[in-house]
């Protein structure tokens, strides 16, 4: 109970660190609510009456304040370049990321544990060897150049769409079918997911390879192979099973970071979600939405890790700090 | 992409100032046997960056206010000006009353009364806040001092002198809904920059399309209005895709998810020609490239670029023919001109200086000059500009700045930085790039404390057909609307008043020559490339005018299925 409060609490404090920090980081950058304006006589009392607007006229400390008091009811702030709130810019491309992360990660995970176990199987040999370095190519491979091959390879052979996400003749004429809907947001998910799949696959195939070697090598595993037990049982249900810890634990550590590398992945595929989204907002100097935008990342990732904390402590019971 | 335009070229003739004259609205073409209907789906990696003009930079958004607000007068195939909501129009004998008899009967999208009172409205408006909030297209009503509308079908538009360009002017005049846009009118006019029409759809239009989706960086879709007053347009709709990456778009085309793509990226041009899938067209564009001096005589730091022998020598430092393999694949052409190839020859008028051309690659030259003015090499290779005494006073510095390149640009401007950069630096003159972001950032930057804080930048002019427009950015009175060099020259200013006003032909040409001269010796910009426009088709589709771009409505209403 100790180590949960333990952990509780030192994520309370980082959340609200990370919400400080947040404030601070997109006040000392330049630009702000009067970017792009173009009018000769908007430079003094447009200007400021922007500014008021905003609530930048305030000292630091005041909007700190009041920074805090709206994020406490759940207000995220205005933006700047379109004057709508923050959490109306930016709710639909998260809910546009989410299915194309959980897609891309789980094509990691099974291309991951797949090419870990057989190179771990296998060690020592070719397969083992092409294994390993084909996972670590394209673990240092940036995300975008392996976007692009995509588009190249997959793409054009297949004539999937490179862009978007649904055809953008799909609700012209009125509401599409559910299935047609359904149907044509997969085919565009396709290809960003599979591109954030084979970016990350690399780093989960080394950490199974790495655990099941570990495991193995363990003496149950020599009684399985005494009881004449076949190697599939042997990898899958003794080898595979205890390996899966670190693997479990890294997927939750790493999802703040998945969020974050949708980015490149959605500016390759014009793809509307919180990557591309944040990178419009950079573009424009729109820092009410950046910083909210920031914020959501930062949570999730607290969040992702306080989970994996807790699911250490449930999975491994020699957790106890 | 900064300023209006999609490129025009190859011009056979542009009408000036008529006495009287009529409009045919031939936007688009006739005949039998034209199949109808079908989504256009077109590609660009410009975007629309809003439907409101006294806000909108990129040239996407240009093609947008055609298509969606009425315009008096237009430019048909030629190109050459007709009537879009005008049909006919006088001038009075001292040329200082024009008189238009607008369309009778016509309707804005939502059914409301389309009249010339929404036209005098939305001039006086523009007229009202001209120096404040409605700048961006006070340059179109240069010259006049009122609106009125006498009857529905009556525009009557007073000016100051007799102007020569009033229709070509009148062009870029776009035409709001009074009743949509008057209650954003008090405040001193400031609404009006705020104001954004996309978030109310589907857009209130009198143009043959409204548009029903808007999505900046996704898919905007136009909808056919059905109350438009000239000729319908043969698609069904016209879904607008935003690529961030062009390779995407040309994989997009390349597997029949487009239809058009209004600018094939350079490097990609010849394996869209290879195979002879598509219909390529290409053609020199109005777009001329830059690299912009900040040339406000009141900045403080790195006062040296004011002067305009180091732009001389800078000019020599850049190699143009790199510029044009490496960035533009061979689609472009050296420049040095303001204006672009489109105000040369085959517009009917022959507006360019031929005295203006660029200065060859010669960085022994430009060594030299730097050398004769004193800023000696570093033991880094870098120059030395030696401390200054007076109201500017400078300590010694090194000749290192920063170049704001905008993300929004039309080609490989990070590539273009770094070969200008390279050769500068052959020179002693070291450069970082600054990343401008969109095209409002980036002008923010450059204006940014009274154009005070900036020193370079690199970026681009789409050219209207008339030069009055591109002549007008370098004028104080643009200062924060179009202006995005802070140059300030009360000679040029006077003259650019005056060049309105001729109404001989070759009286302003040579006028208009001279402020040419006078923009090429101060060197505001060292003027790169014209580019040239390249636009891909599928078979299945014909129709396009790629070269009356977002001066016509027959941009979207001619394609038309084969």
């Amino acid at each position: 109970m100790d180590y949960i409060v333990k952990r509780t609490g030192f994520a309370l404090m980082t959340l609200f660190v990370a919400i400080s920090l947040n404030f601070v980081l997109f006040r000392a950058i330049p630009g702000g609510a009067v970017s792009g304006l173009r009018c000769q006589h908007c430079s003094v009392k447009f200007r400021e009456a922007i500014i008021k607007q905003y609530g930048l006229d305030k000292s630091k400390w005041e909007q700190y304040v009041v920074y805090l008091d709206r994020l406490g009811h759940g207000d995220l702030g205005t933006s700047i370049a379109d004057n709508r709130p923050v959490w109306d810019d930016i709710r639909q491309p998260l809910v546009n990321t989410l299915p194309m992360i959980v897609a891309g990660t789980v094509i990691s995970v099974l291309l991951g544990v797949l090419a870990g176990v057989v190179a771990a199987w296998r060690r020592g040999t070719l397969m083992d060897t092409a294994n390993t370095w084909t996972a670590l190519a394209f673990y240092a491979a940036p995300t975008q150049w392996i976007g692009i091959l995509v588009v190249f390879y997959i793409a054009l052979p297949l004539g999937l769409p490179a862009a978007g996400i649904e055809s953008n003749t799909l609700s012209i004429f009125g509401p599409p079918s559910t299935w047609a809907f359904v149907t044509d947001r997969a085919n565009h998910l396709l290809l960003p997911a599979l591109t954030l799949g084979i970016g990350l696959y690399g780093e989960y195939a080394l950490i199974v390879r790495s655990s099941m070697l570990e495991t193995l090598g363990e003496d149950y595993v020599l009684t399985a192979r005494a009881k004449g037990l076949k190697n599939w049982a042997i990898v899958w249900k003794h080898g595979l099973r205890n390996a899966m810890l670190p693997l479990v634990t890294l997927i939750a550590l790493s999802f703040g970071y998945i969020v974050a590398g949708a980015i490149v992945v959605e500016d390759v595929f014009s793809y509307p979600g919180i990557g591309l989204a944040t990178i419009n907002a950079i573009g424009r100097q729109d820092y009410p939405v950046l910083q909210g935008i920031f914020l959501l990342l930062t949570v999730a990732v607290i969040v992702a890790n306080f989970a994996a904390d807790l699911l250490y402590f449930k999975l491994d019971p020699r957790v106890t700090t | 992409m900064r300023a209006h335009r999609l490129a025009a070229s190859a011009l056979a003739a542009v009408l000036i100032a008529a006495g009287c004259g009529g409009g045919s609205s031939t936007n688009a073409p006739s005949g039998g046997g034209i199949k109808t209907g079908g989504v256009l789906r077109v590609g660009s990696t410009s975007y629309i960056d809003s439907l409101n003009p006294f806000v909108a930079i990129e040239s996407q958004s240009y093609v947008a206010f055609t298509m969606v607000y009425p315009q008096l007068v237009q430019y048909g195939q030629g190109p050459k000006i007709e009537g879009d909501f005008a049909k006919s129009w006088t001038t009075s004998t001292d040329g200082k009353t024009w008189t238009f008899t607008v369309r009778s009967g016509a309707k804005w999208s939502d059914g409301t009364p389309l009249t010339a009172e929404d036209a005098a409205w939305t001039g006086n408006l523009v007229l009202q806040y001209a120096s404040g909030p409605t700048a961006a297209l006070a340059a179109a009503l240069t010259h006049v001092t009122s609106m009125t509308a006498p009857t529905p079908t009556t525009l009557v538009i007073n000016y100051d002198a007799p102007v020569d360009n009033v229709l070509p002017q009148l062009e870029q005049f776009f035409i709001l809904p009074k009743h949509v846009w008057e209650k954003y009118a008090g405040n001193s006019g400031k609404d009006l920059k705020t104001f954004l029409p996309e978030h109310s759809l589907p857009v209130v239009s009198g143009g043959p399309y409204t548009i029903r989706q808007y999505n900046e960086k996704g898919t905007t879709v136009y909808i056919p209005n059905k109350y438009f007053y000239g000729p319908k347009s043969y698609a069904s709709a016209v879904a607008l895709t935003y690529y961030t990456n062009s390779t995407s778009m040309i994989a997009d085309l390349d597997a029949g998810n487009l239809d058009f793509v209004d600018q094939v990226p350079y490097n990609a041009i010849s394996s869209v020609k290879s195979g002879g899938r598509f219909n390529v067209q290409s053609e020199q564009s109005s777009e001329v490239t830059n690299i912009t001096f900040n040339s406000n005589p009141l900045k403080p730091k790195n006062r040296e670029l004011l002067d305009p022998q180091v732009r001389q020598a800078l000019e020599y430092a850049t190699d143009r023919a790199q510029i044009v393999r490496v960035v533009y694949s061979g689609y472009a052409i050296p420049w040095a001109n303001m204006l672009s190839v489109q105000s040369g020859p085959s517009s009917g008028i022959n507006w360019l200086d031929p005295s203006i051309k660029p200065l060859p690659f010669d960085v022994t030259k430009a060594n030299s000059i730097l050398d004769s003015l004193g800023y000696k090499k570093g033991s880094d290779g870098t120059r030395v500009v030696p401390a200054t005494t007076g109201k500017y006073a400078q300590p010694a510095h090194k000749m290192e700045y920063g170049v704001i390149v905008p993300n929004s640009l039309d080609f490989n401007g990070d590539r273009q930085f770094q070969i200008i950069a390279a050769s500068w630096a052959q020179a002693g003159v070291k450069l970082h790039e600054v990343n401008g972001g969109d095209s409002g950032p980036a002008y923010a930057l450059e204006t940014a404390g009274n154009y005070t804080k900036f020193d370079l930048a690199t970026w681009d002019w789409n050219e209207y057909i008339d030069p009055d427009a591109q002549l007008s950015y370098m004028t104080k009175a643009q200062w924060f609307s179009w202006s995005d060099t802070g140059y300030n020259n009360p000679q040029y200013d006077a003259m650019y008043k005056q060049q309105g006003t001729i109404t001989n032909v070759q009286q302003r040409v040579a006028l208009v020559m001279q402020m040419e001269r006078i923009i090429a010796n101060d060197r505001p910009y060292i003027q790169l490339v014209d580019e040239g426009l390249v636009t891909a088709n599928t078979k299945g589709w014909t129709g396009f005018y790629p070269d009356l771009g977002a001066y016509c409505k027959c941009y979207y209403t001619a394609p038309h299925r084969v």
